[in-house]
């Protein structure tokens, strides 16, 4: 049979899988060395020679958790694989991409990330629903469709962006031309007419990358855990879902409501 | 070329000053420069009569107008995006497939019937266009999603291309289609093999047909 090139699909063994590498579009191997790696839940679609999950806040853990891991709310969303051997990843068909930190940050939109090395340190982001990586190391991250590299200033779709790295965080772009004029004033009042749907954006300026994803179907949202209540914190004493979702919640075209916002006040 | 491809699911549009796009609404992933995005009531060009013939004719998607001068990239659901250049024929094609189109084009509404009679409406409702379908005629670049990748078929004259309905996206040029349907008594007991209608198409043009057998 191997002698006829692509007459079937390729078979791996522990020896040909790569390391720390895409197997296909979908899948991302993993080579553990003695080494531990920090992955969502339910991501690991197989593996290969001997391993042992641990949920984190495991006692024995409690030193990594402290140096590398400083969402201690959201953690039991995380795992951290340990041993030696290859381990694959993947996540509901999504595209897959490994990604290398040196000395820097990046932020991503928590449903993408699927794993990341200790070296780098997990944080949550001030933007609800994000978290920062920051440090040294390689991380895979999802994405619908394959992830589009592009330069500020930009101006993004809240269900098109992945993260952005080496950024100012993003500020809110309204865009009110639409609203202007006899008719926008009627669209306004009565919500007749209907809303572009792109009167809403995330602005970037300065200089770094942001990341985009070529859809707009969003990948579930991982809960990034409470922030804490005190003054001068974003959205503090929330609920885990809500300040996540007001950012970009998905309002029907012409619906009457957010007067406040669309007025300015 | 006002179209460029990203990736397979994402296409950046150039838009400059006095040039018009329209695109469906919600569609823009994001963009640089100064571009406005405006709902557009009408659903596409013409007077209020247009208007009222599509909605008529149920082809009236929310569309938004695109001016300004930028850059935009555009995308929707993940749905896979072709490119399809006009020289100046005609591409038939449903509203809903509408990703985006440059303002040079002509967009007209089409009654199935008018094409075949009797047999165009029943082709309509197998490849569920309905009664009408959205024409766009001109020279100009058009933005098409579909379900799975999108190859597209030439037609030639004498070589006819027979095509599933469920997995037409849309043609372009002189091409007449018909319906043919080889039902058998096999159909009628329930063991068909599936393929009873087929879109046969002819002439002189091409057709895009998607990898994939579910609508949008």
């Amino acid at each position: 049979m191997s002698q006829y090139a692509g007459s079937g699909p390729t078979v791996y063994d522990p020896m040909t899988l790569p390391v720390d590498d895409n197997v296909n579009k979908y899948t991302f191997c993993v080579e553990l060395k003695g080494s531990q790696w920090f992955l969502q839940k339910g991501k690991m679609i197989a593996y290969y020679g001997s391993m042992e999950f641990n949920g984190i806040g495991h006692g024995r853990l409690d030193r990594l958790v402290r140096t590398s891991f400083h969402s201690p709310l959201h953690a039991s969303d995380w795992v951290v694989a340990e041993g030696s051997g290859k381990m694959l990843l993947a996540d509901r068909a999504f595209d897959v991409n490994s990604y290398d930190l040196e000395d820097g940050n990046l932020t991503i939109r928590s449903g993408n990330l699927l794993a990341f090395q200790p070296t780098l340190a997990l944080k949550q982001s001030i933007v609800p629903g994000f978290l920062t990586l920051i440090g040294t190391g390689k991380f895979v991250a999802a994405s619908n469709g394959p992830v589009v590299f592009m330069e500020p200033p930009i101006r993004v779709d809240p269900q098109a962006l992945v993260g952005w790295a080496d950024c100012p965080s993003p500020c809110h772009h309204y865009d009110h031309a639409y609203m202007t004029g006899l008719m926008g004033g009627l669209r306004a009042m009565t919500g007749i007419g209907g809303a572009s749907g792109e009167e809403h954006q995330f602005e970037f300026v300065g200089a770094g990358t942001v990341l985009l994803q070529s859809s707009e179907a969003l990948m579930a949202e991982q809960a990034t855990g409470v922030v804490p209540h005190e003054p001068g914190v974003p959205s503090g004493g929330g609920s885990p879902t809500g300040p996540a979702q007001q950012a970009g919640a998905p309002r029907l075209p012409g619906q009457l409501g957010d007067l406040q916002r669309r007025f300015g006040l | 070329m006002a179209f460029t491809e990203i990736n397979s699911k994402m296409i950046q549009a150039t838009v400059m000053p006095g040039q018009r796009l329209y695109s469906q609404r919600g569609a823009m992933l994001a963009y640089k420069g100064e571009v406005s995005f405006t709902p557009n009531i009408q659903g596409g060009q013409g007077g209020v009569m247009s208007m009222l013939g599509r909605r008529v004719a149920n082809e009236a998607t929310p569309l938004m107008t695109v001016e300004g001068s930028g850059t935009v990239m555009f995308g929707h659901g993940g749905h896979h995006i072709q490119i399809i250049n006009l020289t100046g024929d005609t591409l038939y094609v449903e509203a809903d497939r509408l990703l985006a189109f440059e303002g040079t084009l002509r967009q007209g509404t089409m009654f199935m019937g008018s094409q075949g009679g009797v047999m165009g409406m029943v082709r309509g409702q197998v490849t569920g266009q309905g009664l009408f379908t959205t024409t766009l005629q001109g020279q100009g670049a058009v933005a098409v999603m579909a379900h799975g990748g999108v190859f597209e078929v030439p037609i030639t004259p004498g070589r006819p291309v027979h095509v599933d309905p469920q997995a037409y996206v849309a043609h372009h040029g002189d091409v007449r289609n018909k319906l043919s349907a080889a039902l058998g008594w096999r159909d009628m007991v329930g063991r068909g093999s599936g393929e009873a209608f087929q879109l046969e198409l002819s002439g002189n043009g091409a057709v895009y047909v998607q990898a994939s057998e579910e609508k949008l």
